[in-house]
């Protein structure tokens, strides 16, 4: 539904004439995130600069039920940022301030706009760092992070975005400024930071975020072990674990991937690989060294092909140059993917590769992966060519039939990427009505309108509308009568 | 609403069996609580029976007090009603290890002790050490969101727990979370059960994260002559390459319960790695140490659990947790011992804390309640200055009475809290009045 003139003339005394996007052609650039499938562009794009604007922009479309939709960088993968019923969009690009940097405390406050790498370029001559460290750390937002709970590569070690936020200032669905949590670890009541944290902007829309920073390790060391079988890499994975072993990131490149990147980078893993491990320890120097011989050791005894330790700087950057281009390099086998982002319990893994392999074929689409070994977050890359007659259907039914399998061996359906539109028809494969339905209610805390993001994150219950009924247990009669 | 009391206690009889059901004097008097007597006590054996006996506790009006091994009912606001106490360790079951996964799901129920005890064999652990955590039931630690010295590189609940499973105020069972170590599917619901006090729901089962136990371990006491010196020595250890698992801060009177020496402070600090970098770490200690000009000694095996034991709660004394910043832990170290110097010149506090996070644990000996209440007034000044707070942990009723025990919550985030309570337990089932702001 367009707005009305008044309601633009309003947007536009609260943010600025430079501050609202209108035209179709500026509004298009907001009509979906990186997961292109989900389009709907905003009737109307605002670009504030301080919260009390913000609060004023929800305060107003709460008052005409206009829906409102958060965004940071546009980069998630999930149809997060996006207008499925049109709407104001809130893009938070202009609030990109450090706000604060306390490094006794080890913590800093900043606003949500802030990319990811600029605070840790900020604090890193001071030997800091921001762990969550999704791949698109050097564009996307911090706020981005905490909507989707961002993860990455390191989260193995360093948890995910959730660990590392200490404090929010939150503009709530009712229009409500709310300082939660901050500098201090921990405040009476309840953990409203860590509810808060991957709501995927249907709690409100956060202006300010009050981070952890970490001090940078010692000594990192890398190490690549190719197998002939995924098998192998994967016990290998699990005994590194066992030996008490938390490396920064263990990641894991199949046949299929291997073979995309060694044609497209010149990675040069070799041939015969069935499976890379991507090894990477970080800590103070004895405990990298000795670990590291340890893990290498642990490839060989597990039948490693080859095992390469990265000597310097240079070499680290080459062996993480497949990993990184991985995405980019399945360009050469099909033009476009489904990427999944489920999670198997890391001892099922091999298991769950030759579920897979088995799924491609019964639907006749090639799967590549990579993905995250060390927490059995996996990501598939189910490839087709939608100029192909029904390929897209093909690979969407076996991205069902995998997270079915990844749901049945006791995994989530994503481990580090959010729901969005994407995946909230499937979070009924993992949570039953009564879990639905708290998570409901949970929402109509923060949004008692409805108006903060609708339509993301939570599915609609085919009978009653828009909640899950759960059934209650059985009351003895009578016996309060 | 008129309650039949001998049909409730059929109907509870009727769901868990006559031999989880009690009634009788001796049972309802070693179930007060802060003075209340329940009518009834009852200790579910499966999820199940809890989930009916919350139901018929919904529909009758009965104000439930949920409570585990017993050890932590002074937390909080005295119940403004307690009908029926829930003794939660019937649900004592390891449901699932998985140690090739690093998680295990148990019950609430299942004490940290007895989960050690499974875990050991296989070289595992769950990195969590509140005081008396032996006994204590990993449900109450959950609800009361107790930690100990190894938050300092473990984190706590909120960084442990996965997924868990609980029993909202009208019965219906409800999971949240996932088994594994990574998930974003949906709301984060366990980060909301974690330090709720049951107020959200009654804890059934829970899936935690598990660390591998170390190669090695070793333990040293750094002795510096004031609590200056120990922030100073702090904040240079934490941003250190050193990877220490506990930095724990005691004063003088702490240090004097654990028969150490007591010179003004000192830091005792755990390393845990491959045996070649904890001696290498140590020396390192050694090392900083001496540039700030303190003594380093080492700690026996054993140190840890003794210096649980010697700085338990004694009985009749008040225990505080407060929190702080670590560019404040001398600041607020002297507010505390000048506090209780000022309001009961012959108290004794007995200081620990972790020093890496900026949390203290006090323990306050020989201070009356109007002593106690000045004392916890004083340091709630200081500390909310910087969005500190200061939690009555252990303390008498007459104690959590006359001063609100959980402090000041912020007027939004509390309109929030207020209206999750309305929205989940809306009757207020559960451990009425005890939660913050008397919810």
């Amino acid at each position: 539904m367009p707005l009305s003139p008044v309601f633009l003339a309003d947007l536009q005394r609260i943010v600025g004439a430079d501050g609202l996007v209108q035209s179709v052609e500026g509004r298009l650039v907001y009509e979906c995130d990186m997961h292109t499938f989900y389009k709907g562009a905003p009737d109307a794009v605002v670009l504030p600069r301080r919260a009390e604007e913000v609060v004023r922009v929800v305060k107003l479309c709460l008052r005409e039920k206009v829906p409102i939709v958060p965004r940071g960088s546009g980069t998630g993968l999930i149809g997060g940022a996006m207008a499925p019923q049109g709407g104001v969009m809130i893009g938070t690009n202009r609030m990109d301030h450090i706000l604060a940097i306390d490094l006794p405390n080890r913590c800093a406050t900043v606003e949500p706009g802030l990319i990811n790498l600029f605070l840790t370029r900020a604090v890193a001559s001071h030997g800091y760092f921001f762990a969550p460290d999704p791949s698109s750390q050097m564009v996307s937002s911090i706020g981005g992070n905490v909507a989707t709970n961002a993860g990455g590569p390191h989260c193995l070690k360093y948890g995910i975005t959730t660990n590392h936020v200490l404090g929010l200032e939150l503009v709530t669905g009712a229009g409500e400024l709310v300082r939660l949590g901050g500098p201090a670890v921990e405040r009476p009541g309840y953990d409203l930071v860590g509810a808060a944290v991957g709501s995927e902007g249907t709690f409100g829309i956060v202006t300010a975020i009050t981070v952890r920073l970490l001090h940078a390790a010692e000594a990192v060391k890398t190490i690549l072990a190719s197998f002939t079988t995924i098998e192998d890499a994967s016990e290998a994975v699990s005994a590194i674990i066992a030996v008490g072993i938390v490396p920064a990131a263990l990641e894991m490149l199949d046949e299929l991937m291997i073979r995309a990147i060694n044609e497209g980078t010149g990675a040069g893993y070799p041939k015969d690989a069935a499976a890379v491990l991507l090894i990477e320890l970080d800590g103070p120097a004895a405990e990298v060294e000795a670990q590291g011989e340890r893990a290498a050791r642990i490839c060989w005894e597990r039948g490693a092909l080859e095992v390469r330790v990265a000597a310097d700087d240079g070499e680290r950057a080459l062996l993480w140059k497949g990993r990184k281009e991985a995405a980019g390099a399945v360009g050469r086998l099909a033009p476009t993917y489904l990427l999944q982002d489920a999670v198997v319990p890391r001892s099922r893994l091999p298991e769950i590769m030759r579920e897979l392999l088995a799924i491609g074929a019964r639907h006749r689409v090639q799967i590549a992966n990579v993905f995250h070994a060390g927490d059995g977050n996996l990501h598939p890359l189910i490839l087709y060519d939608d100029r192909v007659p029904d390929e897209l259907e093909r690979a969407k039914a076996a991205n069902e039939e995998l997270l079915r399998a990844c749901i049945a061996m006791g995994g989530t359906v994503t481990g580090e990427h959010g729901v969005g539109m994407d995946k909230a028809k499937n979070l009924p494969f993992q949570y039953a009505d009564a879990d639905l339905n708290f998570m409901y209610r949970l929402r109509r805390v923060f949004d008692p309108d409805g108006v903060m993001n609708p339509g993301k994150l939570l599915p609609s219950h085919p009978a009653c509308g828009e909640g899950f009924r759960p059934a209650r247990p059985r009351v003895p009669d009578g016996a309060w009568i | 609403m008129a309650v039949a009391g001998r049909s409730v206690g059929e109907a509870l009889v009727s769901i868990a069996g006559p031999a989880r059901v009690r009634d009788d004097a001796a049972a309802l008097a070693a179930a007060a609580i802060d003075g209340i007597r329940p009518s009834w006590v009852v200790r579910p054996g499966s999820i199940e029976q809890l989930s009916r006996v919350l139901a018929l506790a919904h529909d009758a009006g009965l104000a439930v007090i949920p409570r585990g091994s017993g050890s932590t009912l002074e937390l909080g606001s005295p119940p403004a009603r307690a009908d029926l106490v829930v003794d939660l360790c019937g649900l004592d079951q390891v449901i699932e290890h998985n140690p090739a996964d690093l998680t295990v799901t148990v019950q609430a129920g299942v004490s940290v002790g007895t989960l050690a005890a499974r875990l050991l064999p296989h070289r595992q652990w769950l990195a969590l050490d509140p005081p008396g955590a032996v006994t204590r039931t990993l449900g109450g630690i959950v609800a009361t969101n107790a930690s100990g010295p190894l938050r300092a590189r473990y984190g706590t609940l909120r960084d442990l727990l996965l997924g868990v499973r609980f029993v909202q105020a009208d019965g219906v069972v409800t999971w949240g979370g996932s088994k594994v170590v990574k998930s974003v599917s949906g709301y984060d619901v366990p980060k909301l059960m974690v330090g709720a006090l049951g107020t959200l729901g009654v804890l059934g089962e829970l899936t935690l994260r598990l660390h591998s136990l170390p190669d090695a371990e070793r333990s040293w006491l750094v002795l510096l002559t004031s609590a200056a010196e120990a922030q100073a020595f702090v904040e240079r250890l934490i941003a250190s390459p050193l990877q220490p698992s506990r930095i724990e801060l005691f004063n003088d009177a702490a240090l004097r319960a654990l028969e150490a020496e007591s010179t003004g402070a000192g830091v005792a600090v755990s390393i845990g790695s491959v045996s070649e970098a904890v001696r290498e770490q140590g020396e390192r200690l050694g090392t900083m140490a001496k540039i700030g000009r303190a003594r380093v000694a080492p700690l026996p095996d054993g140190f840890w659990t003794a210096a649980e034991s010697a700085l338990m709660c004694p009985p009749g004394w008040t225990a505080l947790h407060v929190v702080s910043l670590v560019d404040r832990l001398a600041d607020t170290a002297g507010v505390i011992e000048s506090a209780a110097q000022a309001a009961a010149p012959r108290s004794e506090v007995r200081l620990s804390g972790s020093a890496a996070v900026g949390t203290f644990r006090v323990l306050l000996g020989g201070a009356g309640v109007a002593e106690a209440v000045a004392i916890t007034t004083r340091v709630r000044h200081r500390t909310a200055a910087i969005g500190g707070s200061v939690v009555i942990t252990r303390g008498s009723a007459e104690l959590r009475k006359a001063v609100d025990p959980w402090g000041p919550v912020e007027p939004g985030s509390f309109a929030l809290m207020r209206a999750l309570r309305d929205e989940f337990d809306p009757r207020r089932v559960l451990n009425p009045g005890r939660y913050v702001g008397g919810l």
